[in-house]
């Protein structure tokens, strides 16, 4: 869509990028254009990869999630309104040419589509940014991984089950019963319910006296047990006196009173009749507890305790669950924002409130006390944390590696006598734990892992640490002889020396520094107006009092914050105001009010940039503190010795260095951070919290442009509402005297995030999901729109070992050095400052814009068609707007790098598709960037290469796509006047670059033509310029083979022919001869279509008919196609889509068979399990798992003191979405398989020594080994393809989807057989022989 | 102009069932007389459940029709549709979507030329021959009244009806504002995006397009109860008081004719459900036929058609947070002058925007106006920018 950039009469190869964009949205409306708008382009790549669908934990890896629990009680309250607008709003969408169809009824998603389509900028934009921000957190960061998951703790299990037999359990639910009294005391409950509650504590603790010397346990546990009893009891009264002496301290201050009292409340009313009920089902709680350590004992340690957890509870309440997600994760968050700030008392006050309140308690995991055990094992008061850990095990929680952990490095820090250290030991060996999977599974940070170590050598004196694990290598068939040690070379250097690069990565590391980045653009070139001068010094006066006044209003807000009022909903907000130097808060919110394009912007969209700069602001900081920077900074040091040219040969992969790297470090803090992402809901409500303060401190005299006027100072921004249908949507606009004064002031630098820039050294390889690309800024592996962790959680599920492949693909694509071609981005700025082109794709300047007709006199009389006129003028304008904001930020980036070599690191999207990180400037871009980029590394031509480069302009040109490759050299060499005219005279001569599909890229390879074919020697040219190789219809190529589509893998050129095979050309004739009989039987609108049927009417859809272009986005990519022909008569429009969308799709059918019925499969297959409830999920033939997020989305409403904000959740509970997980498997499952394609051949093309990048299915490299390339590619496709794909899908399925050993006693369901038979059903193959591709000239070509 | 005919006599009305009505009763049990929930006469409905289905690719979901079904109700209706005028000739009357035509049939029998609008083609039928067996007392037009006047451009498509056309056919020519109704307009709104609808109509209203072009013309529709406690709230109450409210209140003289038990209509649905919608707090149990007869003064002081969308538009905007004071809201359009405003208009400074009197809207609206300041603040644009998504 319109990320890249390409302007409405996008070319082509721009528009099929759209379209294939749009498709990942499974049930894809190619039609639909959006345009790019600077910020929405920061989550642009997003919005490419998964297209904004709301993705969601699925249930398949349900069991690993964490599940908790509650939250804050959902806050519905008064809402009704904004919900129901918003409901309605879905229905209303007409498109803005289209007729009234009220089918964009059906589809809710895209009627929100058509009326951004339809409205200005200022509508349109932010009704799209508002989409995609209520989908979720976007932008290059997405919600990190509860740090509990990383580790599975699956060989302590046997042991751990063991322990656990009846006695213990019922200890057990007395320590729980004796947690609770002593809470109940803790919590300050008035004198008469403490003596009660200590009555039962009593009774209790005698009970439990009785039973705990009882059983006979194994010798050594009990020992421990009761050692830790004692200590527990203890502890508990220690610190219920204290507890109880502060809150009579607290009684004293007048102004906490009351707020405890409502605490107070909150806990007894809630808490007294649980500790009944708690009592009643004892013995069925037992058993349930019996049951699941018996058939949990394979799961992840973690999960354990809160399976059994749940199987206590009735399973009456799956709509509480969201809300118990969420909730565990804000209590997560704010703990860790209490570890951060050092916050010892307040983490740990927080802590006992949420264990009181029965709802968080439920969510309440050991992973929470860890985080305060920690705060207070970094100050060292180990009583504290003692004390912690008998809460902990009172409440009936197991402490995990991580408890001990933190114990121990607690008790290394205060240099503890060995006696307590040994008491730890004991205990973390009776709880099924060795010593050394400390160091092998725990993350530590700083010095934590040197003070744990301490703590053992006190004990074990000649305690060594575990070695290293051995690098497993990965076992794929199709990877065999890439992983195999003896073909192995040496890894390809760049041309840099060891110190210049190491040079580089510190310019790298101090721009991640900053945050951001405010560079000249490229209009800083034309010359100031005195009156911008003014505007200029204006602004920067005003700028200043404003950056006080919101200093002053941050600071304010958090003193009133500070003052006990517990219980309100913003004091939960206020460590998140300490978490960065005030400064920063209010850097943020300039930037913001920088930013804000005069139309506005949607109030949703801008408290989630809002929040999420501070929350990428917080991470930094977090990996400095942590230490781990010094750590990066120190692998990387010797990390790009594998790089650097005159280095030694290292026969490593990168992936493979840098682990062994960091395996050889040893010490010092973990690369993985151990980072609770937060939940939309807080970034949100951070995000209005400044916004607000925003709105109101920053004022501008009324004056300022008019002196006449009196001054007085009103507000800059205002919030409005706008109305769609029934649908409002609150609006944050700049005062139009503030618009005016920055445009007026013309300001020329721009200010971006430092991940939107270009790496300055080689990207940090990724070895880990959450590791690599840039060194400061946080990437996910797997980008995705939503607040879906579910891929991430899915990726740390899998073996690392498996992701290898991916990994390594990843960090090829990323090594690729690239650099700016100077002369091109001369000439594209040239224009650009000029008055730009719109036939060159270079968007002019908004003085060209068309100026609305002179209003006669006063608005209120305007009639409604000039109403109509202006605002189509504004809308024009808006549009144009975007579009010129896009190049610039481009070519501003172009060219701010242009002396320098930069790198762009890769992520992937979740069926594996590679993208750029930085979104704006990439190769993945339009025709004009990818134009000005240019491998950094030369090769010599060789002796083909200037054919390859004359083909390549040829193949840019659009030009001779049906002839031959020698025709096409032939057709070169005739017209090399013509391109060397256009290389030496671009703007002045024949201007013959100028009218080819792809005119700027054109033009470069005509320069680069032009200068080889003038050297002394062509073959030993050493050029930089990457040829592209293509393939042709990449979708159907994929289906022909899965099927062996005898008939369909020749349209798509698998079979080896004389010419090039035009799948479009042929399915035009196709439909043409359908309509050709129509109109013989006399149907007018075939008639009405005679001669209009042409290549380029349906090569959009025939092309995105694949990647799930359904019938309404096939339409209207038609009718589009129809209207740019002039003749046609405009009143058939509709009904001539119509009809020729329903012939395409017929003739596809009727052309390739097999790729209907492998559709048909798979589509009924994901039906099937979607309708069971699951999530539709596989794994590539290279071994990286997919699941595909969509699900049923939920909103809750936000009521921020502004305004009520509507936030979607996504969950693991919630059910999936049958429609668009059965429409999008197919071209989501197509994608998966050329993404797998794309990566073998990037790893192969690594063995070979070659360049390579790809664009999906476009791949680029020198003009030297075009065919070295080739021939990979086509060797790689057979291998795929030999593979027994959809075999091996189905066998994936019904594995997991049909295995009945979960439910063996009952019958098997109606559904589950039919599910069966569907997924055993595979489609039967043709008799194409795949060896013929090798063969095949224009498969790629 | 339809020809002027004497009112049909008891035998007249015997000719009228034997011709009309017989053909489309004879099947009918007895139950649905009482209303009964099954209504087997409405399985004239049935065969065209196919071709829904293949509309079914416009539209997204079955619409649920409601008809009158019983004599009793169409009775009750009629009284209330001749006012307590004389039996005398009645004017031209436009039903709506009249579906199996009971009432149609009441009303042909009390003297009252009608039209019918009808976009089912089955219903359409069987009210074509029913219209051939009259003498020009009933005209029967295929067309559905809620599509009338689309706002997409291109040729129009049954049924889809233009006003135009319309009242050429009724024979009904443009009066001025103020001048008497000219034509009574008489159907069942159906409840799906009944809201929007009602919408709808007070848009065409403010800015006299489409039906009301030709003058005042009155409604008298059946709405939900909700929907008529909506439009009927007094200020202050701020869940139901809303920005409709005020709209219709200021443009409409609301009438409420009679309240009827859903369970008096028949519905589309298969299984005979009642298909009531689901209302929140609100009482709903009725539905209510109410009189919306344009204000004769609505177009005085500043407000004209010209710029009745900003007006609109500005009632909306209030209503965006029903609960903030109006002062606030004034600021927040820019407008820094409010003070003086409120103090001119005599409005309290406190005020909350939904206490405030549709008539106070009304002159705050000409109290912008007058200002300059109006036209500067860039609420404008916004109206520019909504006014086309608005009016649905």
């Amino acid at each position: 869509m319109g990320w890249q950039g390409t302007s409405a009469a996008g070319t082509e190869r721009g528009e099929r990028c759209r379209a294939r964009g749009c498709c990942g949205s499974g049930p894809g409306d190619g039609g639909v254009r959006l345009w790019p708008d600077p910020r929405r382009s920061e989550l642009g790549p997003e919005r490419r990869g998964s297209a904004g669908l709301p993705c969601s934990p699925g249930s398949a890896t349900a069991r690993t999630l964490r599940r908790v629990p509650g939250s804050d009680p959902p806050r519905r309250g008064r809402h009704g309104r904004q919900g129901e607008r918003s409901a309605a709003a879905l229905h209303h969408g007409s498109c803005s040419s289209a007729r009234r169809d009220s089918r964009s009824r059906r589809a809710p998603r895209r009627g929100g589509a058509c009326a951004a389509a339809r409205g200005a900028r200022g509508p349109g934009m932010w009704l799209l940014r508002l989409r995609a921000v209520l989908r979720g957190p976007g932008g290059l960061r997405g919600p990190g991984i509860p740090w509990r998951i990383f580790r599975s703790y699956s060989s302590a299990s046997t042991k751990e089950k063991a322990n656990r037999n009846g006695p213990c359990e019922r200890t057990e639910l007395l320590e729980v019963l004796k947690a609770r009294a002593k809470q109940l005391q803790g919590s300050n409950v008035p004198e008469v319910t403490v003596s009660k509650v200590e009555l039962g504590a009593l009774d209790n603790d005698k009970y439990q006296e009785a039973v705990v010397p009882g059983p006979k346990e194994k010798q050594p546990i009990p020992r421990a047990r009761g050692d830790g009893l004692s200590q527990s009891s203890t502890w508990a009264k220690k610190l219920q006196k204290e507890m109880y002496s502060q809150h009579l301290k607290m009684k004293q201050e007048l102004g906490s009173a009351a707020s405890q009292l409502a605490l107070e409340g909150q806990g007894k009313v809630q808490s007294t009749p649980k500790a009944k009920t708690m009592k009643i089902p004892k013995t069925k709680a037992a058993t349930a507890w019996n049951q699941s350590s018996g058939s949990a004992h394979n799961k992840p340690r973690v999960v354990e305790g809160k399976e059994a957890a749940e199987l206590k509870r009735p399973q009456r309440m799956p709509k509480d669950r969201t809300n118990q997600q969420a909730l565990q994760q804000t209590i997560q968050c704010n703990l860790e924002c209490f570890l951060f700030l050092q916050h010892a008392e307040e983490a740990e006050r927080y802590l006992l409130l949420c264990h009181s309140s029965p709802v968080k308690r439920k969510v309440m995991d050991v992973g929470a006390f860890n985080v305060v055990m920690r705060i207070w094992a970094r100050k060292g008061s180990l009583s504290r944390l003692d004390r912690l850990f008998s809460i902990l095990e009172a409440a009936g929680l197991q402490p995990n590696l991580d408890s001990y952990a933190v114990a121990l490095q607690c008790m290394g820090r205060n240099q503890s006598p060995p006696k307590a250290i040994l008491r730890y030991l004991q205990k973390l060996n009776s709880s099924g734990f060795h010593v050394d999977e400390l160091f092998q599974k725990c993350l530590f940070e700083e010095d934590e892992k040197e003070m744990v170590l301490w703590a053992i050598r006190t004990v074990q004196p000649n305690y060594q640490l575990p070695p290293p694990p051995i690098p497993k290598i990965c076992k794929s068939s199709l990877l065999q002889d890439f992983y195999s040690r003896e073909t192995m070379g040496s890894y390809p250097k760049v041309d840099f020396s060891e110190k210049e690069l190491q040079e580089r990565f510190q310019q790298q590391l101090e721009m991640e520094l900053n945050n951001t980045v405010t560079i000249e653009s490229v209009e800083a070139a034309k010359p100031l107006t005195p009156q911008a001068i003014k505007a200029r010094e204006l602004l920067g006066t005003l700028r200043s009092q404003w950056h006080d006044a919101i200093l002053q209003a941050l600071q304010n807000s958090k003193r009133s914050m500070v003052r006990p009022k517990r219980l309100s909903k913003y004091s939960i907000l206020y460590p998140y105001l300490c978490l960065l130097p005030d400064e920063e808060y209010v850097d943020i919110m300039l930037q913001i009010l920088n930013d804000l394009s005069p139309q506005g912007e949607s109030l949703a969209v801008l408290a989630r940039e809002l929040g999420t700069k501070v929350y990428d602001r917080y991470i930094i900081q977090r990996k400095l503190r942590s230490g781990q920077l010094k750590k990066v900074q120190k692998i990387y040091e010797n990390y790009i010795q594998l790089l650097a040219k005159g280095s030694q040969p290292k026969h490593y992969l990168p992936r493979e260095y840098w682990e062994k790297l960091v395996a050889e470090a040893g010490f010092g803090p973990s690369l993985n951070l151990t980072t609770c992402s937060w939940p939309c809901v807080l970034l949100m409500r951070l995000g209005m919290h400044m916004l607000e303060l925003l709105v109101k401190a920053v004022k501008v005299p009324r004056n300022i442009l008019n002196r006449r006027l009196e001054s007085k100072p009103i507000p800059v921004l205002y919030h409005v509402y706008s109305f769609y249908s029934n649908w409002q949507v609150g609006l944050i606009r700049p005062h139009p005297i503030f618009s005016q004064l920055v445009s007026n002031a013309a300001e020329t630098t721009l200010t971006f995030n430092s991940s939107a820039m270009p790496m300055l050294c080689p990207p940090v390889p990724w070895t880990s999901p959450s590791f690599g690309a840039f060194v400061l800024n946080d990437t996910k592996l797997m980008r995705f729109m939503d607040e879906t962790t579910y891929h991430q959680l899915l990726l740390e599920q899998c073996p690392l070992v498996n992701l290898h492949p991916v990994l390594d693909a990843l960090n090829q694509l990323g090594n690729c050095a690239w650099k700016i071609n100077q002369p091109v981005l001369d000439i594209i700025i040239s224009i650009f400052n000029d008055k730009g082109d719109e036939k060159l794709d270079i968007p002019p300047p908004l003085s060209e814009a068309p100026k609305p007709p002179t209003p006669p006199g006063n608005s209120s009389t305007w009639s409604k068609t000039f109403k109509h006129e202006v605002f189509l003028c504004k809308k024009k304008a808006a549009e144009m707007h975007s579009l010129r904001m896009d190049a610039l930020y481009k070519l501003s980036i172009a060219n701010y790098v242009r002396d320098k070599v930069f790198w762009f690191p890769h992520n992937m999207d979740f069926r594996g598709r590679t993208y750029p990180c930085p979104p704006y400037f990439n190769h993945l871009g339009n025709d004009v960037t990818r134009a000005i980029l240019l491998f950094a590394e030369g090769r010599p031509l060789g002796p083909k290469g200037l054919d390859w480069l004359k083909i390549h302009l040829i193949n840019l040109t659009g030009l001779k796509k049906k002839n031959a490759l020698q025709e096409r050299l032939e057709y070169a060499n005739e017209i090399m006047e013509d391109i060397l005219d256009s290389a030496d005279r671009p703007l002045t001569g024949r201007k013959w670059w100028m009218d080819t599909d792809e005119p700027w890229q054109a033009l470069a390879c005509c320069m680069e033509i032009a200068k080889a074919s003038r050297s002394p020697d062509p073959a030993a040219y050493i050029s930089h310029f990457p040829v592209h190789q293509d393939g042709s219809c990449n979708g159907l190529q994929h289906y022909a083979a899965l099927g062996r589509d005898l008939s369909g893998a020749a349209s798509v050129n698998l079979v080896p022919c004389g010419l090039p095979q035009d799948v479009y050309s042929a399915v035009a004739q196709q439909v043409e001869e359908f309509r050709k009989k129509d109109a013989e039987r006399g149907l007018k609108i075939a008639q009405v279509l005679e001669g209009f049927i042409s290549r380029k009417v349906v090569k959009q859809t025939v092309m995105t008919v694949v990647y799930g272009v359904t019938r309404y986005g096939g339409r209207l990519q038609i009718e589009k196609r129809l209207k740019e022909i002039d003749e046609f008569p405009e009143e058939y429009l509709w009904e001539a889509s119509h009809y020729l969308v329903k012939q395409v799709f017929n003739s596809i059918k009727e052309m390739f068979s097999a790729t209907r019925d492998i559709q048909n499969w798979l589509t009924e297959s994901a039906k099937l399990i979607a309708q069971s409830g699951r999530t539709v999920e596989w794994v590539t033939p290279l071994g990286l798992p997919i699941i595909q997020p969509y699900y049923r989305s939920r909103s809750t409403v936000l009521n921020c003191g502004m305004q009520r904000l509507s936030v979607k959740t996504s969950n693991s509970t919630q059910k999936p979405d049958t429609v668009k997980q059965k429409n999008a498997f197919p071209p989501n499952f197509i994608h998966s398989l050329d993404s797998t394609h794309m990566m073998l051949t990037a790893l192969h093309c690594l063995r070979k020594g070659l360049t390579f990048v790809s664009v999906h299915d476009c791949y680029w490299t020198h003009a030297l080994t075009v065919d070295v390339m080739n021939q990979v590619c086509r060797q790689q496709f057979v291998a795929l393809h030999s593979e027994k794909i959809l075999q091996d899908l189905s066998e994936f399925m019904l594995e997991k989807y049909c295995s009945s050993s979960s439910s063996s006693t009952e019958p098997i369901a109606h559904w589950q057989k039919r599910l069966m038979e569907q997924l055993s059903n595979v489609p039967k193959t043709g008799e194409f022989n795949l060896k013929q591709v090798m063969d095949s000239t224009y498969f790629f070509s | 102009m339809l020809a002027r005919r004497a009112p049909l006599g008891a035998a007249g009305c015997g000719r009228l069932l034997a011709a009309g009505l017989r053909p489309l009763l004879c099947a009918l049990s007895p139950c649905w007389v009482t209303a009964g929930r099954q209504y087997p006469s409405l399985r004239v409905a049935e065969p065209a459940k196919e071709k829904r289905l293949v509309r079914k690719e416009q539209r997204s979901s079955l619409v649920v029709r409601r008809f009158i079904a019983c004599p009793q109700l169409a009775r009750t209706v009629r009284r209330c549709l001749q006012g307590g005028a004389d039996p005398g000739p009645q004017p031209v009357l436009l039903e709506f979507a009249p579906g199996p035509g009971i009432l149609t049939r009441s009303l042909l029998d009390a003297g009252f030329r009608v039209v019918a609008l009808e976009s089912n083609s089955d219903f359409f039928t069987d009210l074509q021959s029913l219209e051939d067996s009259l003498d020009g007392q009933l005209k029967v037009i295929h067309g559905d009244f809620f599509r009338m006047d689309p706002l997409a451009k291109g040729a129009l498509k049954p049924p889809a009806v233009s006003s135009d056309k319309l009242f050429e056919t009724l024979g009904v020519a443009a009066v001025p504002w103020r001048a008497d109704v000219p034509l009574k307009i008489f159907g069942i709104v159906p409840q799906q995006l009944e809201r929007n609808r009602l919408w709808r109509l007070l848009f065409a209203m403010y800015e006299c397009s489409s039906i009301y072009r030709y003058g005042r013309v009155e409604l008298n529709l059946f709405i939900s109860e909700k929907e008529y406690m909506v439009l009927t709230a007094k200020p202050g109450k701020s869940k139901i008081y809303q920005a409709l409210t005020v709209l219709a209140q200021l443009g409409y003289e609301i009438e409420l004719l009679h309240k009827e038990p859903w369970s008096s209509f028949a519905t589309t649905l298969k299984n005979g459900g009642l298909a009531i919608p689901k209302a929140g707090r609100l009482p709903n149990d009725h539905f209510c036929l109410v009189r919306l007869t344009p204000q004769q003064n609505l177009f005085t002081g500043g407000l004209k058609p010209s710029n009745a969308s900003t007006f609109i538009f500005m009632v909306k905007q209030s209503f965006a947070k029903p609960k903030s004071k109006l002062m606030d809201r004034l600021n927040s359009w820019s407008l820094d002058n409010s003070d003086r405003l409120l103090k001119a208009l005599e409005i309290p400074k406190n005020a909350v925007m939904c206490n405030l009197y549709p008539e106070d809207y009304k002159r705050l609206f000409e109290a912008l106006q007058n200002s300059d300041l109006f036209a500067e603040s860039f609420f404008h644009d916004e109206v520019l920018a909504s006014t086309r998504t608005m009016n649905l």
